[in-house]
């Protein structure tokens, strides 16, 4: 306050508002003061006491079962099911034994997969069991048991790009995959992606069916064509002797 | 009247510490390749494909860079089962062409430590080559020839 202040009082303005207490200094809360007799007894008798539990149910429970009470994360419910959908909605799902690989490499690897329309993915075991368990799926569980990666693709003829770009990666081991709901083993899978497309197949299968309605009609027709050829050869060598002697004779 | 102390001062850090500690001990310098076959759909492959993994870690790799470790799958429910084809010095230290393991019944630790017990015993001996010598050791071998040129001029 200043001088002026002190001795007319009325040019003192109000108590403002806003009272500031703390300016810069940093708060005391790690030597607090000891409280007065009367508050120390107030907060004494205001402590909250937790009833403790009876030490009979965890006499005989060992260590590792005492502390070890983990409650099921509902996120691992969700996970699951994203798992259900990949593996509901992809006709191919191929799942690879990883080795020892850097971050990197296998970053390359799911760039060159995605342009392909393939999708590199791994989830934990337990999370493929909890999607797995009890569906048709439940026979590829035994493929989880080590360190893994799955690959999961919309359209089942890109096996043959998924084995050319995972030929390069030493460190991806295939072990078998789904095709169109059918479980098949690694050599299973190399045969089918040798196969060729289905329109290929379905042309063969019409090439069969008609081998035998064709090869009726070319028994039939055997002396006939035979005969035909021999009389082609004979009127050949025939031309043959005329052009020679003409040209004899003009010599 | 005290008993005397028995026992182990330290807690075991448990099967994993076990599992780094054979690990660190692994040297595949008497070996040129090895051939991991196992069936994955077979029961007891844990152990087998966990060794795979350790084999093809960085550190492993380095004790001997032309090993080639070599996976196999096959479908006919045989036991898994991982060769280590040897070298000519290994082989002639152990008098066999390659060693087998049947690892449908074996724990991972158990297949460390037989792999150290037999594998890496065959490694070779490290000889040293371009060793670099301190100007103390050069002073010794040479002051003994050169008769010892000490003084110098303080200029």
């Amino acid at each position: 306050m200043s001088l002026i202040q002190k001795i007319l009082p009325l040019t003192r303005g109000s108590t403002p508002a806003l009272q500031f207490v703390r300016f810069r200094g940093k708060i005391n809360i790690q030597r607090p003061k000891e409280p007065h007799y009367e508050r120390a007894r107030v907060v004494a008798v205001t402590q909250p006491k937790y009833p403790e539990p009876p030490k009979a149910r965890s006499c005989f429970k060992s260590r590792a079962e005492r502390t070890q009470q983990q409650i099921e994360n509902p996120y691992n419910e969700i996970i699951a099911r994203e798992v259900r959908n990949w593996l509901d909605h992809s006709r191919l799902v191929a799942i690879f034994h990883l080795n020892s690989i850097t971050a990197d490499e296998i970053f390359r690897v799911r760039v060159q997969l995605h342009k392909q329309n393939l999708h590199l993915k791994s989830y934990g075991r337990k999370i493929i069991g909890q999607a797995v368990e009890g569906t048709r799926y439940e026979a590829i569980l035994p493929l989880f048991h080590s360190n893994h990666c799955i690959v999961f693709s919309p359209d089942h003829q890109r096996i043959g790009s998924l084995l050319r770009i995972t030929r390069k990666v030493p460190q991806m081991v295939l072990l078998g995959g789904i095709v169109e709901e059918t479980l098949l083993s690694r050599n299973e899978l190399m045969a089918y992606a040798q196969m060729p497309g289905l329109q290929a197949v379905q042309a063969q299968l019409v090439q069969t069916i008609n081998q035998a309605a064709g090869q009726l009609v070319q028994q039939l027709q055997a002396h006939q064509n035979s005969f035909v050829q021999i009389l082609d050869v004979h009127a050949k060598s025939k031309g043959e002797a005329k052009e020679t002697t003409p040209e004899e004779k003009s010599k | 009247m005290s008993v005397p102390f028995s026992g182990a001062l330290r807690r075991s850090g448990g099967i994993v510490s076990a599992i780094g500690k054979q690990l660190k001990s692994v040297n595949l310098k008497g070996v040129k390749r090895i051939t991991v076959q196992f069936d994955p759909f077979a029961e007891n492959v844990k152990s087998t494909r966990e060794f795979l993994f350790l084999l093809s870690t960085p550190k492993v790799a380095l004790t001997n860079p032309k090993c080639v470790v070599k996976s196999e799958i096959v479908c006919n429910r045989q036991p898994a089962n991982i060769k280590f084809a040897l070298i000519d010095s290994a082989q002639e230290k152990a008098k066999v062409k390659e060693i087998r393991f049947n690892s449908d019944n074996i724990n991972t630790l158990e297949l460390l430590q037989l792999c150290n017990r037999h594998v890496s015993s065959l490694a070779p001996p490290e000889e040293i080559t371009n060793k670099v010598l301190t100007k103390a050791e050069k002073q010794k071998l040479g002051g003994g020839a050169g008769g010892g040129k000490k003084t110098y001029k303080k200029k």
